[in-house]
């Protein structure tokens, strides 16, 4: 869980990434595919199917680098005509998703990726060390007699 | 686990289809995409191989309003059912707050339907998680086929302990009982994370909470064994 100061700070560090790499879009996700924070414009896509086959795209290949005897493939770059993505493996769990055009390149981008995901892991560490002693979520209402939710 | 986004004032929950091949995981992504009309659908996203088996995974997003000043993102997943694909349906698992288990009625499918049911349990356990820990929902999929097995039948071999868990009678293919097996999962999820604690809600639900599906009245004969 993080607060909206956590967040704001992770916003911001992506937010220099992505001026200093030039890339257009940057998120932290985590393995379970949910997006946590983002900074950058992707126009019209769906946030939460990129996040959710992001997810799955580097969990199969942890998968691979498991059955190489690695015990994770740090980075995972796919590339296209005109856009790429990269993937950076964070800790707790989380992934540094990376989307750039022809304006860069992936030299440059993995630079400054390396760079602002160690700053990441230590913002995640002071959000996990800050969850373990929080209160868990707790919502209002009495779900189970409430009509239906979804419709 | 479930996720705050407090920027974007929106709580994330990821909900896992889970049973045996062909059981209709995939089928109840589809109808709810074109069911669901008030919520806000995302694109349902489905990794299928050439003859449309599930290679990795089936994604359906959708926003509800149904806490007051937050949006209600719910992430529904499927699993691949074939065999050989059992890493990929550990890698869905991971972060899952709730499982719906889709039961196939056909009484040649039992077999398979509680080795996926073993199975569902087994990769819990390898994401650190048990059926206690999270809520689930059975639906009994496929009841308008013509040598579906009875409902007490799968009954007392799915859903036969102390607490029982809510099932539903479906018929995915024409939407029969497929938004209600969804919604009943959204409302457990909600209920766990409830200020005011349910007595009917920790991994599963009391008998009779909400329970689609009555209770057998006396244990059919016994044809396999029953889920433990």
């Amino acid at each position: 869980m993080l607060t909206a100061e956590d967040q704001m700070a992770i916003e911001g560090q992506l937010a220099d990434f992505l001026k200093k790499s030039e890339a257009l879009w940057s998120a932290l996700v985590d393995k379970g595919g949910n997006l946590f924070a983002q900074s950058g414009d992707t126009g019209t896509l769906d946030l939460s199917i990129l996040s959710a086959l992001a997810a799955g795209s580097f969990a199969a290949t942890h998968e691979l680098a498991k059955r190489l005897g690695e015990s994770e493939f740090t980075a995972l770059y796919h590339e296209g005509h005109g856009q790429h993505i990269l993937m950076s493996a964070l800790h707790h769990d989380c992934l540094l998703v990376t989307i750039f055009g022809e304006k860069t390149n992936i030299g440059l981008v993995r630079f400054y990726a390396q760079q602002v995901t160690a700053t990441l892991n230590t913002a995640l560490k002071q959000a996990s060390d800050k969850e373990a002693t929080a209160s868990p979520l707790q919502l209002e209402g009495d779900f189970m007699n409430n009509p239906a939710t979804i419709s | 686990m479930a996720f705050i986004n407090y920027s974007s004032r929106e709580i994330q929950l990821k909900i896992v289809y889970y049973g045996a091949a062909l059981c209709g995981k995939t089928t109840n992504l589809v109808t709810l995409h074109k069911q669901i009309t008030h919520a806000q659908k995302g694109e349902l996203v489905s990794l299928a191989t050439d003859a449309d088996r599930t290679l990795f995974f089936d994604f359906l997003s959708l926003n509800t309003k149904t806490l007051p000043g937050f949006t209600t993102r719910f992430q529904l997943y499927t699993v691949p059912g074939l065999a050989i694909y059992n890493p990929t349906r550990q890698l869905v698992l991971k972060g899952v707050d709730g499982i719906v288990f889709v039961v196939d009625s056909h009484w040649d499918k039992m077999a398979d339907n509680v080795e996926s049911f073993a199975n569902l349990q087994e990769n819990l356990v390898e994401n650190h998680l048990s059926l206690v820990q999270i809520p689930y929902v059975l639906q009994y999929n496929k009841r308008d086929i013509p040598n579906a097995a009875p409902v007490n039948y799968l009954e007392y071999t799915f859903n036969n302990r102390a607490n029982r868990a809510i099932a539903f009678e479906a018929v995915a293919s024409t939407g029969g009982g497929v938004l209600e097996t969804l919604n009943a999962a959204a409302r457990l999820l909600l209920a766990k994370y409830s200020k005011t604690p349910n007595a009917n809600v920790t991994g599963m639900a009391k008998p009779h909470a909400m329970t689609a599906v009555p209770p057998p009245v006396e244990d059919p004969q016994a044809k396999g064994a029953g889920v433990t």
